[in-house]
This record gives structure tokens, sequence and C-alpha cells, in this order.
């Protein structure tokens, strides 16, 4: 992340209409041209990325034959809430959705503490092993995760934590440190070290300094890579599947885990509508929790080193 | 045991201290295969009691059995509805731990290794794991002491005398019974009985009638004959194979499974690649190596696919989206030439689903009576009732009509008599060549039937894989 | 003064270092070592030194696969990245002026959301979709929207085309989310630079080149190698969409799925972890190459 300046509210427009009061004349053809071409690019994206969830909530009410051999934006012939019924309950999209959130939330705390932690430390302090240290978090970013899955497994298994929370907290937390580690690493570098010195000369303790000081200055970053961490760890199928399972792991399975089982299951037992309900099940809560945050997020994003 | 508990706590430490002075000491040989391939010092206590007449296999009536079953086509309702219940009738106090899976091979493989297996394991589903690999690690058990005990309920007879000619051999591996296979698939041309019927169109016996019905079909706007190219093609390789083992009879095939050099250009696969090649280039419609099977299978309930080659499956599968115009019937594959070995009526059925015990779990025995269970009439026949497909213990479904796919599979038994043969195994046995054999499939019938390059390719993956040591070999006779 | 610094390093360091050796480190190290191994994934565990590795040159499909996933490794990152800026831009800096200040256009808002919502699905989902946009018959979603005239596209069934399409639905979910990131990036870039260099008579285009992308590159450093090492991945889409899996005749395979493939399918783990192996100094080597060749000073405004 660039060391920027901002002056915060900067950002995004208003969603007022523009009126054309007071255009400058000679941009004022150069302005409409874009604004029109923007607004059809825009459109067209949208419609490119709306258009298959759209789909998706219509195939939901559809039965096979309409999904498969139908026009596929053709209305549904019937609307019956059964097939969310079904989600709902086979599916087990309300525990499977509460499920992800627990875990997602504690791991992402977790990386984000323990990350910054190692990265600061990696970043503006100077001792043996520090180049090692950092070159093999680093390389973590190389590794194709599901290399690991099989090792994992017994790993997992002799230290008791298969089947567990714990377990999975952990993992995830560990596979998330290589690029939480790399970028803040790079974040922390490029603060500037006048305020620190202050501090160590008004006394602050290591940790006083990073909690206070150094955690607060690097805002910007952190909330773009806690917001990276969360949407890479809700969207990890891998790491459950080979954590969550043996006996009673049913109950405590994540979201993608039970999406990916329904869709399995939909190519056995050709249940797609079902599928698709739980699917928009699935993404409803993401779409409210998104737009509800969308401003903190837009903040936390831009708020930058105050010099 | 306080081996094993030294063994982890070293390992632990030893990952500790590298972490807390940020070097890693390259673990040892000896740390990986313990790790990783099934430990040898880690026999778990298993459960055995005193043998009987009434406890042949000698399970220990008090022991739980685990068991997973896979959830697919079959569903699992026959064995929470059907199995269990029979089971627990006679061991009312070994408790049964059921799970199920679409994913045998992810949740189950770790477990296996681990040397914790559940007992009884429904190995099935394009997620399954390779078991010759798991009887050659010798994770199978021995299935011999299962099929000599006597039947559950048909007095007077041993398990393996109620099953069908060749239910025994086909989970046989270098001369020993590990697998059972439970459910009997008959293997055709499946089509819609009723429209045929409205349409007096006669089911072919030559390939010339054959070609002729489908030019009839397609002028009438039907696609004649299909299958999805995007993940059923082996359902083509059947269709190719079954007709060459009726031009040459089943020794074709045992030749293409022993890896017999030259087994690919024999005769009669040549003549059946080149007889479907010509098929897929007059009659299937192109895009259906997009589509994948439910797609497809789709179609042909819409009546827009006259012919689909399948396994008795199929109605089950499709029995929420088949209409009421629609009624499924099974054709035996037309004889290619004239001078074919085996008469029109030869069908190819099979045994399929793998059931085994696992020969480390906690209760190997009671995961084989849970089998024995299985294979006794009444669940065979509660199995049938369900999942309309039949099974291994003949005569199970004897007398009931259940569906009209079901009659017409166990019609075509009946007058196939006694030349049904069970194929072949190589698509198990050899994963590589198995993948290879549906892209081969999928080039003969969708990009322009070339025969020659058909066999020529899967001679040379065939003979691939018998240089190959690191695959495991098995033989047929 | 030091207020012991060494406590405080190794305070700070030990629990993510020791977290991440166990089950990290080990677990790779362990995964290395069996591709010098013949394992089948059962049973006992013998040496064979490289054998994996001359099976591998010698093995067709590795080389196609290979080839793929630099497919995807050059596109994807470019047409992502450019994608997201112009869009990201248009957001920002595409509307009507008012009172010489640059807005962005109406509803940009709306547009985040819309924009967002593929990261919010996982991929497997993603690909089950994106199998019906690319249905092959008149029932697809791109065939539906053709005159019924036009024969149906073949799209995954067709061997030229079917990586063009994992491609196209590689980009569609990525955008979204870069399109935020970059987004943010140019709201926190102060207004009074577009102003001044506005009142020089530049247009809008010109602003975007000499004053957005510079500003922005770290972050395009950073979208740049995370698209990179997402192209030397691609399983999910390449196993559920790909036409016998990663046909058809292999034309869409990638070396994750080869590595899926021997591991679960093919029984041969020491293979499956050899390409392991390749593809983790791949990556390496992109990463390290991206991030020599797009260093630049931190440009402060």
């Amino acid at each position: 992340m660039t060391n920027l300046t901002s002056v915060p509210g900067a950002d995004v427009v208003p969603a007022a209409p523009a009126k054309s009061a007071g255009r400058k004349p000679g941009v004022k053809r150069e302005v409409n041209a874009l604004t029109g071409m923007a607004h059809i690019g825009l459109i067209l994206w949208a419609l490119a990325t709306a258009g298959p969830l759209i789909w998706v909530v219509l195939a939901s009410f559809k039965t096979n034959t309409e999904i498969f051999l139908g026009k596929p934006f053709a209305l549904p012939e019937s609307w019956s809430f059964k097939t969310y019924a079904d989600a709902w309950t086979e599916a087990h999209v309300g525990r499977y959705f509460l499920n992800s959130v627990i875990v997602v939330l504690l791991s992402t705390a977790g990386t984000m503490l323990l990350g910054s932690m190692a990265a600061y430390v990696l970043a503006r302090y100077r001792f043996w092993g520090n180049r090692f240290i950092y070159y093999l978090f680093v390389s973590g970013l190389a590794f194709p995760t599901f290399m690991a899955l099989g090792p994992l497994f017994y790993i997992l298994k002799n230290m008791g934590l298969l089947g567990t929370y714990t377990g999975l907290v952990l993992v995830y937390i560990a596979y998330s440190l290589p690029f939480t580690v790399f970028f803040l690493a790079a974040f922390f570098k490029t603060l500037p070290y006048e305020i620190e010195e202050a501090a160590t000369v008004d006394g602050a303790s290591h940790t006083r300094k990073f909690f206070q000081i150094m955690m607060p200055m690097a805002r910007s970053g952190l909330v773009s890579i806690t917001i990276f961490n969360i949407v890479g760890q809700w969207n990890q199928y891998l790491l459950p599947v080979v954590v969550i399972s043996g006996p009673g792991a049913d109950q405590k399975m994540l979201l993608t885990q039970g999406i990916a089982q329904i869709s399995v299951s939909a190519g056995y037992h050709a249940q797609w509508s079902t599928l698709f309900a739980a699917l928009t099940l699935s993404i409803l809560p993401m779409i409210v929790v998104y737009a509800i945050f969308q401003r903190q997020i837009q903040a936390g994003l831009t708020a930058g080193a105050v010099k | 045991m306080t081996e094993i508990f030294k063994a982890e706590v070293d390992r632990r430490t030893l990952l500790r201290r590298a972490a807390a002075v940020g070097l890693m000491a390259t673990p040892a040989v000896g740390m990986l295969s313990a790790c990783v391939g099934g430990s040898d010092d880690n026999s778990t206590k298993q459960s055995t009691g005193t043998k009987s007449a009434d406890n042949p296999l000698g399970i220990d009536p008090k022991a739980g059995v685990e068991i997973i079953i896979f959830n697919g086509g079959l569903g699992t309702a026959y064995a929470t509805d059907v199995d269990t219940p029979l089971f627990n009738k006679k061991w009312p106090d070994a408790k049964i731990t059921y799970s199920t899976t679409e994913q045998i091979s992810t949740v189950v493989q770790p477990r296996i290794n681990a040397g914790t297996p559940p007992d009884m394991i429904n190995n099935s589903g394009s997620n399954l794991m390779d078991f010759g690999a798991i009887v050659k690690a010798g994770q199978a058990a021995d299935l011999t002491d299962l099929f000599a005990a006597p039947s559950w309920d048909v007095s007077g007879k041993t398990v393996a005398d109620t099953l069908v000619p060749g239910a025994v051999e086909q989970g046989t591996y270098d001369g020993k019974p590990f697998a059972m296979n439970y459910s009997f698939t008959v293997f055709g041309l499946w089509y819609n009985k009723k429209l045929f019927d409205s349409k007096s169109w006669k089911i072919p016996t030559t390939w010339a009638d054959f070609t002729a019905l489908c030019d009839t079909i397609k002028a009438a706007g039907i696609t004649p004959f299909g299958f999805a190219g995007a993940n059923a093609s082996y359902y083509m390789v059947r269709a190719l194979l079954t007709s060459a083992a009726k031009i040459g009879t089943e020794q074709a095939l045992k030749d293409i499974d022993n890896l017999k050099p030259g087994a690919w250009t024999a005769d009669p696969i040549k003549k059946a690649a080149a007889a479907w090649g010509e098929i897929g280039n007059k009659y299937i419609n192109k895009t259906f190596l997009g589509l994948k099977h439910t797609e497809v299978q789709l179609q042909q309930d819409q009546d827009k696919l006259a012919f689909y080659p399948c396994g008795s499956w199929l109605e089950n599968e499709q029995s929420k989206d088949t209409p009421p115009t629609f009624e499924y019937a099974v054709a035996a594959y037309p004889s290619v030439t004239a001078s074919d070995q085996l008469p029109a009526t030869a069908i190819n059925a099979a045994a399929g689903e793998i059931y085994f015990a696992a020969a480390k779990g906690k209760n190997p025995q009671g995961g084989k009576e849970y089998i024995r269970g299985m294979l006794s009439k009444e669940a065979a026949l509660g199995f049938t009732k369900l999942t309309k497909s039949l099974t291994v213990v003949a005569g199970a479904a004897d007398g009931q009509t259940i569906s009209p796919g079901l009659t017409s599979a166990n019609d075509l038994l009946g007058k196939a008599g006694k030349d049904v043969f069970m194929g072949y195994l190589f698509d198990t046995w050899y994963k590589k060549l198995d993948d290879e054999s549906r892209a081969a499939a999928n080039d003969l019938m969708f990009k322009g039937g070339d025969a020659d390059k058909f066999c020529q390719r899967m001679e040379a993956a065939s003979q691939a894989v018998a240089k190959d040591s690191s695959v495991t070999k098995f033989t047929r006779s | 003064m030091r207020h012991g610094k060494y406590p405080f390093i190794i305070g700070f360091l030990v629990v993510p270092v020791a977290l991440y050796c166990t089950f990290v480190v080990a677990a790779y190290l362990q995964s290395f070592q069996l591709s010098l191994t013949s394992w089948s994934g059962f049973g006992a565990i013998k040496y064979i030194g490289f054998e994996n590795f001359q099976k591998l040159w010698n093995d067709d499909l590795f080389w196609k696969s290979l080839r793929h996933n630099l497919f995807l490794l050059i596109l994807l990152p470019l047409v992502t990245v450019a994608l997201a800026l112009v869009i990201a831009f248009l957001l920002n800096v595409g509307g009507s002026s008012r009172g010489g200040q640059t807005r962005g256009v109406r509803g940009s808002k709306a547009y985040r959301i819309i924009f967002f919502f593929p990261q919010l699905l996982a991929l497997a989902i993603v690909a089950v979709i994106f199998q019906r946009v690319f249905g092959p018959d008149k029932s697809g979603m791109i065939n539906g929207l053709f005159p019924e005239s036009w024969s149906p596209w073949l799209f995954l069934a067709d061997e030229r085309w079917a990586m063009t399409c994992i491609l196209i639905v590689l980009i569609w979910q990525a955008v979204g989310f870069y399109v935020v990131l970059f987004s943010a990036g140019m709201g926190s870039i102060p207004a009074e630079i577009y102003e001044a260099a506005a009142l020089d008579g530049a247009t809008r285009i010109k602003l975007f080149f000499r004053i957005t992308i510079p500003l922005l590159w770290g972050t395009i450093q950073v979208a740049w190698v995370y698209l990179g090492i997402a192209a030397f991945d691609a399983f999910a889409l390449v196993n559920i969409m790909t036409v016998d899996r990663g046909g058809p005749n292999g034309a869409s395979s990638v070396l994750s799925l080869m590595i899926y493939r021997n591991t679960f399918e093919f029984s041969q783990v020491g293979y499956a972890s050899a390409i392991g192996v390749v593809l983790f100094f791949l990556t390496l080597t992109f990463a390290a190459l991206t991030l020599r060749v797009t260093r630049r000073e931190s440009v402060e405004a």
C-alpha cells in the first residue's frame, strides 16, 4: 500500500443526480461522452455480474426439466417455496452459515493479531534470523494448499485436534499468515519512524508503541488485509473438508462444505433447484451485511496516515 | 501402547523446539512413515466372539459396528430402513453407528491410513477409493468366511450359494474375495416404451436394422442415440465393449483386463469401434459432448433422445423427472456382424456397489456380519423395492412387479439365459486406462468416428500401464 | 534506550511462527518428501529418488497443463486488473463535473454492491452457474441469447475454447473485489491533485494514466501477485466445469487438477507430490519476478 495522504470524504460521490450547473463549457463534450460511455460500460458489467445470480434465483423455483431444457430467463411455472424449505432442512444452511461466521470471525481476528505482530517485528527490527523467518512466511504463498491436506490430516490427528473448531481456527490462521505477514510487513516498512522515535524518547515500551501508535497508523492497510482474509477464509473449502471430518462432523460443517455437499448430491439425486435455493439463502445475508457495512469498509480502506 | 504415546510426544516436542529457534530440523524418514503410511505399531484391539451355528462369523454380540454408506443414486434409505433394523433384530446389543457421505475417498481414505477406519464401508461414487490399492495394502478384510457362512434366512445354503453366478468372482482379487458387489445391474439400450409403441418402432436385433431404425427416428426429429460426454462417457465405453464381447466373446474383454499386447487392436474391438463410430458420425447430437448425464437423461425423458446406453439404475435416478408419457424399457445391443459369437440376446450384466469390511477396524467381523444381513433375501427385497435395482441375491425380487424398467431388465435377463457376461474390470483396476478410454470414446463418437485411431490410442495407453512399475497389476481368468 | 528488544521480538514472533511451522511448514515438508516416493496412498512407502520427476518430464499431459496454467498466468492478472481499474475509474471519476470537481457516476454505491457479489460466492457454486451459462445446447444461457438460426457454440466442449471459458469465469469472479480495492485507493487520492491537473487542461484519460495508476502502483502489485497465484490454482473450476475432468482430451487440464487426480483417483501420491513441488517453484519464481520487475519507489502524493 503506498503511503498516501488523504482527505477523508474525498472519495465516493453521493448518489444525487447530476445537474448541469457549473460545468466548464470546454470540457462539456468530453464529459458527456465519457459519462455516457461510463454508464453503458457499467450497466453492461452489472448485467454480466447480476445476470447469473438472477438466473440462480429463478432456477431455485424451477423443475429440472425447466432448468435444463427451457429458456434460461423464462419465469418458473410455479413459485412454491418448497425448495427453500428443503434447502434449509436438508442442507442445514442456517446452521452452516452460523458455523462459518463463528469460525471466520475467530480466525480473522487471530490472523490479524498474530500476523501484524509478526509483520511488525520483521519489518522494523533488525535481528539475527529476521530474513530467514520472513522468507519462510513468504514462501508459504507459493505452496498449493491441497498438497498439504494429507499430511495436515495426520498432524491434526496426532494433536487430537481433528473435528474441532480449535483445530480449524488454528489451521486457518496458520495458512493465512503468509499472505498477511507479507503484505503487512511491506506496509509497516512504509510507516514513518519519527513518531515512533518520539514515543521511545517518552519512555514507551515496544508493546505499547505497537498497540497504541503503529496499529492506528496502519489502519488502512489493516482494513484491506482484514477484508482479504475474511473473503478468503469465508470461501475456504479444502481445509474444512480435512479438519471437520469423522463422526459428528455433520453438525460442525461450514457453509462451503454444506453447499459443496448439496452440489455433489445434486449431481446424483438431480435436485438442482434445491441446490440453487440453498445458494440463494446463503448469498442473501452476505449481501445484506456487505451493503450495511459498505460505508465503514470504504472509510477504512481510504483512511490514511495523518502527517 | 506406551511406545505410541512416546513417539507422539517426541514429535511434538521436536516441532516446538524447532519452531522456537526458527530453524526447521528436517523430519526424519521415520517421522514421515509413522505419520503418513499406515503405521504398523498401531494395532487396534479388534472385537471377537465365539463362533456358533447362529454366529458363524464369531462376532461379539455387544460390540458396536460403524458403517459408512455412499449417498448417491441408490440413496441411503436401504441401509437405515432395511438393513440396520434387520441387523438389530438379530443383534439388539450391537449398536450401529451410521454415517453417510458423497465423497468416500476424501472422508474414509485418511481414516484407513490412520488405522481407525469404519467397520463396513460402501466404496462407491465418482470419488471412490482405489479398491485395488486398498486390497494390496492389506486394508480390506478377507471375505472367504462370509461367503462360506450359512445364509441369513435361506436354510441349508451358504451365502455364496444364494447369489447369482459371478457375484463372488467379481470381488475377487488374486484368488480371494475382498469386495461384496451388491447391486446387480443390467446394461443395455434404454428407451421409452410408450414412444416406441406409439410409433410402431421395433427393437432391432441386427446392426442393419439398428441403423435403419436410427434413420427413421432422425427423420421424426428425435436424436436417435446419445450419451453424456462431459461426465459419463464411460457409458459409451461399456456399450462399445459389450458389442466387442458379442463379436468375440468375453475373452476379448479379459485380454484387455490382462493388459495383453494387441488386446485393443484385436478384430472384435476394431469392428465394434467402427460400427459405433458410424453411429456417432450420423446420429449423435454434437452438443452432448458438453452435457452431463442428468441433462442428457432429461432430454430422453422429454422424448428428444431415443436410445441411451445405461444401466438399470437409470429409472430410479430419473424418477422425479419422468413424465407420465414415459415408460422405461431396455433392449439388448444388436448384433454387430452376422458372425457374432454371442447371440443377439446376450447381455452385459454385472454386480456393482462395493461393500467391504476394513481389515484394521475395531470390529471387522461385525462389519462382515452386517454384509451377511444385507445378503439375506429379506434385505435384498427391501433394497430392490427402495432403489428399483436388483441385487446379487438370486430370485429375491421374483414375482414382484416393482416398476416397468425393472420388469424389462428382468425380462432381458430371462431371455439371455446363460449368455450373461460380467464385462470388464480394467476401469476399476487401472484408473489412468479408464480415463483414457473415456476420452477416446468421446473422440470416437463426437469427432469423426475413426476406429483405428481409437484402437491404437487405447493400445498405447494399455501398454504404458503394463510397463509402469508403480501401478499394481491384477489378472483375471 | 532499548527496553529489552529481544524478549519483545521473541514474544511477538513465537506464537505465529510456531503455529505456522506446525501446520504449514511441516505439512509441506512431508509432502515434498513424498515426491521422492512411489506411495499409492495406502500401505508402505518406497523411496524411488527422482523417478517421479523423470516421469513428469516425459508426460504430455503435464506440459499441456503447464501451458494452460501459463495461459491463465499471463491473461488473468492482465485482464482483471485492467478491467477493475477502468471500472473503478468510471465509478470514481466518470461522472459529470460539478463546480470543477470530478465525480463518479450516479449510483456508484449500488454498482459497487452488485460488482462485489461474485466474490461472496464459493468457487464451486460459480462453477455450477457457469456450466449453465456455457451450456452447449440451446438451453445454455449464452446460446439461448443467440438467434435461433445460429448453431449452438460448444464452449467447454470445444477443445479450442475450453480454457478461455475457464479464464472468463475466473475474471468474472475476481474483478469485483479489485474494483472495490482500486476504487478505495483512487478515492484516497486527494481531489486537489485532480483539480490541479484538470486546470492544466488534462483530459480524464490522461489523468488516469499519469496520476491514478502511479499512485495505485502498490495496490496493483499486490493484485497482480495474488491473481497470479490464483492462476496457478483454478482447481475447483476445472474439476467441476470441464468435460471429463480436464478435457476434452486434456484441453483444459491444469496442474492443480493433475495433483488432485493423481492423489485421489490414480493412487499415485508420490507422482502428485512431484507435481506439487514443481508448482511450488513455479509460483515462487512468478512471485519473485513480479515483485522485482514491478518495483518502483513508493510514490508519495
